[in-house]
């Protein structure tokens, strides 16, 4: 019992300060949704509902500079796009894990749970499971409940302040830690080069791009071994 | 009301990229190419978008000093330290000094 609270509590400690640097991304949604007319709870809802920063923004942004309901929800699922290579990382590890998880862990995937769980994969699926839940609630509590205050409070740090550049450093700093062999940092390197290429690609699928170009560059590289 | 709409379809579809390996792989057996292939997917993904980040919406690469060497510091500090408070504060610093000093 005491090996489950120490990994929930580690799953608490390794959350907030990854969660940190969201705060500032919450303001600028909120920001968003102020501007785009809806509803402060309509846009409220996206956070529950979607459960994604990146495409959140992306589809209350659309919707509020008037761009057609089909063509915003296009643009965040391709944002989104990505959730599909953490969902088959993951599946080899879900296997070993009840069915009831395997549809409520979905549900937390996000890209920072994704960077803190995969280096335990191949703990002991109990303890794999209460890790996963810690981080994931730990996430999705707080999203909720900053995303709220955002719209309540309203933008009371400016822009220009460049908070918003933590988001970036704070991938950086999962990337990083993610990486235990040259194949990888290889890699990574190849798919940061291939989203530049493909910066004006529309809807930002140079993301997808890039990220598809790097799983083939380490499967090349690993190949060659 | 189309917001909610839209809201709504985009949840359903964000659920759908997360689950959709997970539960339809759940009893089948998954090649080791696939496996291996797999944990390429984290570095690669976080690669990229670390550089979506430093792109305009309009295509634009933003990246100047201050961001490049900031996020070379938080490179360096994670590496050493595995510590992720302490990088971003760090680099954060980093970034804010040189944007103070450079004007």
């Amino acid at each position: 019992m005491s090996a489950t609270r120490t990994v929930i509590r580690q799953g608490i400690i390794d959350g907030l300060p990854i969660f940190l640097p969201a705060v500032p991304f919450t303001l600028v949604l909120a920001i968003a949704i102020l501007e785009s007319g809806m509803l402060p709870f309509v846009g409220w809802s996206s956070s529950p509902v979607v459960y994604g920063g990146a495409a959140q923004l992306t589809l209350i942004t659309l919707l509020g500079d008037g761009v057609a309901m089909a063509a915003a929800v296009t643009a965040a699922l391709i944002v989104n796009a990505r959730h599909l290579m953490y969902s088959a990382a993951m599946a080899p590890t879900f296997q070993r894990q009840p069915g009831w998880f395997r549809w409520l862990g979905s549900y937390f995937l996000i890209d920072q749970v994704f960077a803190l769980a995969i280096p335990r994969i191949n703990d002991d699926p109990h303890l794999f499971r209460a890790y996963y839940l810690s981080v994931g609630l730990t996430f999705w509590v707080c999203w909720l409940v900053f995303t709220g205050a955002a719209l309540i409070m309203g933008p009371v740090i400016p822009e220009a302040w460049g908070f918003g550049f933590a988001v970036p450093v704070m991938f950086m700093g999962l990337l990083v830690t993610g990486i235990d062999r040259w194949h990888k940092a290889a890699a990574a390197l190849i798919a940061a080069l291939a989203t530049l290429l493909a910066a004006d690609l529309p809807h930002r699928a140079g993301l997808l791009v890039g990220a598809v170009a790097g799983v083939l560059a380490g499967l090349i590289l690993d190949r060659r071994r | 009301m189309s917001a909610l709409i839209a809201i709504v379809i985009t949840g359903l579809g964000t659920y759908f990229s997360r689950a959709v390996f997970i539960i339809a792989l759940a009893n089948r057996h998954i090649p080791p190419q696939l496996r291996l292939a797999m944990e390429y997917v984290g570095p690669s993904v976080m690669a990229a978008l670390v550089v979506t980040m430093l792109v305009t919406p309009e295509g634009e690469v933003a990246l100047g000093a201050p961001e490049g060497l900031a996020l070379l510091t938080a490179a360096l500090v994670v590496w050493r330290t595995r510590n992720h408070l302490l990088t971003i504060v760090l680099a954060m610093t980093v970034f804010w000094s040189l944007r103070a000093v450079l004007g």
